[in-house]
C-alpha cells in the first residue's frame, strides 16, 4: 500500500514538474519579457525533445543493469543506516539494481572525491546527503550535466538538481514548542540543547522552537548549550543546566540521542517529573523512553520511508527522458512529521522504528 | 627556595584558583557536592583510561586506538548482554569479555611493535580504523540500547554517598597505576625505558616485556573505560569513544606527561582530565555560549600549562635568577 502511494506521489511530483514549468514560463511571457523566458522556452523545446542536447539517457529501471550511489554524510550513524536499508529494501525485489553506499566520513572534500568517482564509473543515479551544500554544488551540477539525476536526502545541495528529499525542521521545532507550552500551561523555564552549529536542520529545529516560544510571553528560555549530538555529552551538559537553575520546566533537544541523555541526568538527579523533555527524529530508543515515561515526547520522521522514497524517485527518473535543466528550483518531498508523545507512541509499530 | 615548593604545587594551584574564580562567579551553584560529583562524574571515563594510557606515554610509545578500542569494548558487553537476554550471567560474561577484547588487543600492539619495530603511531592509527570497522560490522551501524539489568546500568549510573560509581573506578584504577609506578620495580623499569631505552637494555631490563605490558595496561583500562560509557549511556553504537583518543592524549599532555617518554605521573594526568571537565562545566554554568567554548577552553589551557611548564623550567628560573641580579648591579 505504501509502496502504491509513494509511486503515486512520485508521478505527481513528476507531474508537477512540468507542469510547474510550463506555468512559470506563461507567467514570464504574459509580464515581462524577461531574459529567462527565452531559456525557458528553449529548455522547454529541449524537454520535447531530449536527445538534441542533453546526456540523459532514458533505461528501463526494472530490466536493465542499474548502477544507484548512495552518498552518506556519515554512514556511521542510525539516521544514515536507516536511509540506506530504505534504498536497499526499496530496489531488493529487483535483482538488476545494485545499490552502492560510499561512506562521506562527515567531510564534504572526501564527497567532492567520492561525486567524481561515481560520475566517472557512471552510475545511473546518485542518492546524496550533502555535508556542506555549497561545496557539494558543482559535482551536483557536474553529475546533471552527465546525465545522472542526483537525489539529496534532508541535507540539500545549494544548486538546483532533480529533487530533495526531507524531513521537516523548522515546523518540527515549532511542533515541539506549540507541544510543549500545552503541556506547561504556557507558562515557565525551558533549556535547549543543541547540536553542532551551522547545519540547515539542526539550525532550523532551533529556529522554529525559539520563533514559536517567543509568541508565549510566559515561557522563557533560560538557557542553550550544546552537546555536540551526543549522548554522554548530553547528560554532562544536562547536569550543569540542573546545577545552575532550580526550576527548569521544559528541555527541547535537538535530537533524540541528546534528549535520551538528558532524561537520564534529569533521573539520576532524582528530578523526573519535574520536567518535560522533547527531542527530534524519533529513534526507537527515544520511542522506547517514551512509553517508559522518561521522556516526553518526539518529532518522528519514518527514515526508512524517506530512504525508500529517494530510490523510488531515483528509478523514475532513470525511467523518464527529463532532464533536471527544465527547472528553476529543486523540486521536495517532504516526509509527514508525527508528533509522539505517551499517548500516541503505540500507534508507530515496531516496524516502523528504527 | 621558594619556587621550588610552588613548582611542586603548581597543579593545585592552579586547580584551586580555577575554582574560586567559579565559586566566586557562581556561589550557589558551583561549590556544591553535587556539582563536584558531576564534574568528576563527566571526566571518569577519560580518567579511567588516561590512568592507563599513561604507561604507553611513559615508555615513549602512543596509542591512537584508544577510542575506537573503547567503542569495540562497548560493544562487546553490549553485545553479550543482549545474547543472554540482559541476565546477570550476561552482565559478567560481558564485562569479561570487553576486558579480554582490551588485553588482547593490548596484546597485539605491544607483540607488532616489539616484534617487527613498527612505529606505534602507525600500528596503533591501523588498528583505530579496524577496531572501527569491526564494531560497525558487529552493530551493523544501529544503536544496540540496554536500558537492563540494574546490575549493568548501576556501573555508570549507581550513586553511592551521592557519588556515581565510574568516579570510584576511576579513583581505584589511578590507585593502582599510581602504585605499580611509584612502588614497585616494574614502575621504576617503565620510567627507565622510556627515559633511555638502550641503556635500559644494557641494564638488563627486559624493554620488550615491558612494553608489551604497557600496551596490555593501555587497554585493559580503555576496555573498563568502555563498559562505564555503555552503562553510562544504556546503549553503544559503532561511533562510541570515537574521538577519545584526542582527550586522553590532551589530558596527559596538561597534565606533565611528555610524549617522548619517561616524565609524567598519574596524578598530573588526573589534573589534567579533571581540568578539561572543570573547565567544559564552569562554561556550562557561566551560560557561555557554544560557539565561543572553544576559544575561551583553549586560552585557558594555554595559561594553565604554560604556568605549571614555566614553574618546572631550570632555565627560567636561572633566568629569573640573572635578571634580578642584573637589576640589582645596575642599581648598585
Amino acid at each position: 500500500m505504501k509502496k502504491i502511494m509513494a509511486v503515486g506521489m512520485a508521478m505527481v511530483l513528476a507531474l508537477g514538474l512540468t507542469a510547474c514549468s510550463g506555468g512559470e514560463t506563461v507567467r514570464e511571457e504574459t509580464t515581462t519579457a524577461a531574459p529567462s523566458a527565452a531559456e525557458n522556452s528553449g529548455n522547454q523545446e529541449a524537454e520535447k525533445a531530449p536527445a538534441a542536447n542533453s546526456n540523459k539517457v532514458k533505461k528501463n529501471p526494472y530490466t536493465e543493469d542499474i548502477k544507484i550511489a548512495y552518498i552518506a554524510h556519515d554512514l556511521s550513524t542510525p539516521n544514515n543506516q536507516a536511509w540506506l536499508e530504505g534504498i536497499e529494501r526499496e530496489c531488493a525485489s529487483w535483482d538488476n539494481i545494485v545499490v552502492q553506499s560510499f561512506n562521506g566520513e562527515s567531510s564534504a572534500e572526501t564527497q567532492v572525491k567520492i561525486m567524481s568517482d561515481v560520475i566517472n564509473q557512471k552510475y545511473d543515479a546518485i542518492i546524496l546527503q550533502c555535508s556542506d551544500g555549497t561545496a557539494l554544488a558543482p559535482s551536483v551540477d557536474e553529475a546533471e550535466k552527465a546525465g545522472i539525476p542526483v537525489i539529496t536526502l534532508n541535507l540539500d545541495a545549494y544548486t538546483v538538481h532533480s529533487a530533495l528529499v526531507m524531513a521537516v525542521d523548522y515546523d518540527a521545532g515549532r511542533m515541539v514548542a506549540d507541544e510543549m507550552a500545552k503541556e506547561i500551561n504556557e507558562k515557565g523555564d525551558v533549556v535547549i540543547i543543541q547540536g553542532v552549529a551551522g547545519l540547515t536542520r539542526t539550525d532550523n529545529l532551533e529556529k522554529g522552537f525559539r520563533d514559536t516560544i517567543a509568541k508565549y510571553p510566559d515561557i522563557k528560555i533560560l538557557d542553550a548549550q550544546s552537546a555536540s549530538f551526543e549522548k554522554e555529552t548530553a547528560i554532562t551538559v544536562m547536569n550543569s543546566f540542573l546545577q545552575n537553575y532550580d526550576k527548569i520546566d521544559g528541555v527541547f533537544c535537538i535530537n533524540d540521542a541528546m534528549a535520551e541523555g538528558a532524561a537520564l541526568a534529569v533521573q539520576s538527579a532524582g528530578r523526573k517529573g519535574e520536567m518535560v523533555i522533547w527531542g527530534a527524529d524519533g529513534e526507537s530508543d527515544a520511542l522506547a523512553m517514551i512509553e517508559s515515561g522518561d521522556m516526553t515526547g518526539t518529532i518522528y520522521t519514518n527514515s526508512w520511508d524517506e530512504g525508500s522514497t529517494a530510490a523510488k524517485i531515483a528509478l523514475l527518473m532513470i525511467g523518464s527522458e527529463y532532464d533536471s535543466a527544465v527547472l528553476t528550483e529543486t523540486p521536495q518531498v517532504i516526509m509527514e512529521p508525527i508528533v509522539v508523545t505517551i499517548d500516541t507512541v503505540g500507534t508507530i509499530p515496531p516496524e516502523d522504528r528504527w | 627556595m621558594k619556587g621550588i615548593n610552588i613548582s611542586k604545587f603548581s597543579k593545585p594551584i592552579i586547580l584551586a584558583v580555577f575554582m574560586l574564580v567559579l565559586t566566586v562567579l557562581r556561589p550557589s551553584s558551583f561549590l556544591t557536592v553535587g556539582n563536584l560529583s558531576n564534574v568528576l562524574w563527566s571526566v571518569s571515563v577519560y580518567g579511567i583510561m588516561v590512568c592507563g594510557t599513561i604507561f604507553v606515554f611513559l615508555i615513549g610509545g602512543i596509542d591512537l586506538s584508544i577510542g575506537s578500542l573503547c567503542g569495540l569494548c562497548a560493544v562487546t558487553v553490549v553485545k553479550i548482554i543482549r545474547y543472554f537476554e540482559y541476565s546477570n550471567t550476561g552482565v559478567l560474561l560481558g564485562v569479561l569479555a570487553a576486558l579480554s577484547v582490551g588485553i588482547l588487543a593490548g596484546l597485539v600492539h605491544g607483540a607488532i611493535i616489539t616484534r617487527f619495530h613498527v612505529p606505534a603511531f602507525l600500528i596503533t592509527f591501523a588498528t583505530q580504523i579496524i577496531f572501527l570497522g569491526l564494531s560497525m560490522i558487529l552493530t551493523n551501524n544501529k544503536i544496540l540500547s540496554c536500558l537492563q539489568p540494574e546490575l549493568f546500568t548501576a556501573i555508570g549510573m549507581k550513586k553511592i554517598f551521592s557519588f556515581p560509581v565510574p568516579i570510584y573506578i576511576m579513583l581505584l584504577i589511578a590507585l593502582i597505576s599510581w602504585f605499580i609506578l611509584r612502588k614497585t620495580v616494574l614502575g621504576r623499569y617503565v620510567y627507565a625505558v622510556g627515559g633511555n631505552s638502550p641503556a635500559s637494555r644494557l641494564s638488563g631490563i627486559s624493554d620488550t616485556g615491558i612494553t608489551v605490558l604497557a600496551y596490555v595496561f593501555s587497554g585493559f583500562t580503555t576496555a573498563i573505560g568502555g563498559v562505564v560509557l555503555a552503562s553510562m549511556t544504556q546503549q553503544c553504537m559503532a561511533t562510541t569513544g570515537s574521538g577519545y583518543e584526542t582527550e586522553v592524549i590532551t589530558a596527559a599532555v596538561i597534565g606533565g606527561v611528555s610524549l617522548l617518554g619517561g616524565e609524567g605521573t598519574v596524578s598530573g594526568a588526573l589534573f589534567g582530565a579533571i581540568l578539561i571537565g572543570l573547565l567544559n562545566n564552569g562554561l556550562n554554568l557561566l551560560s557561555v555560549p557554544s560557539t565561543e567554548h572553544g576559544l575561551v577552553k583553549g586560552i585557558v589551557i594555554i595559561v594553565a600549562v604554560g604556568f605549571d611548564a614555566l614553574q618546572h623550567q631550570e632555565k627560567f628560573k636561572s633566568w629569573l635568577n640573572q635578571f634580578k641580579m642584573k637589576k640589582v648591579q645596575g642599581a648598585a
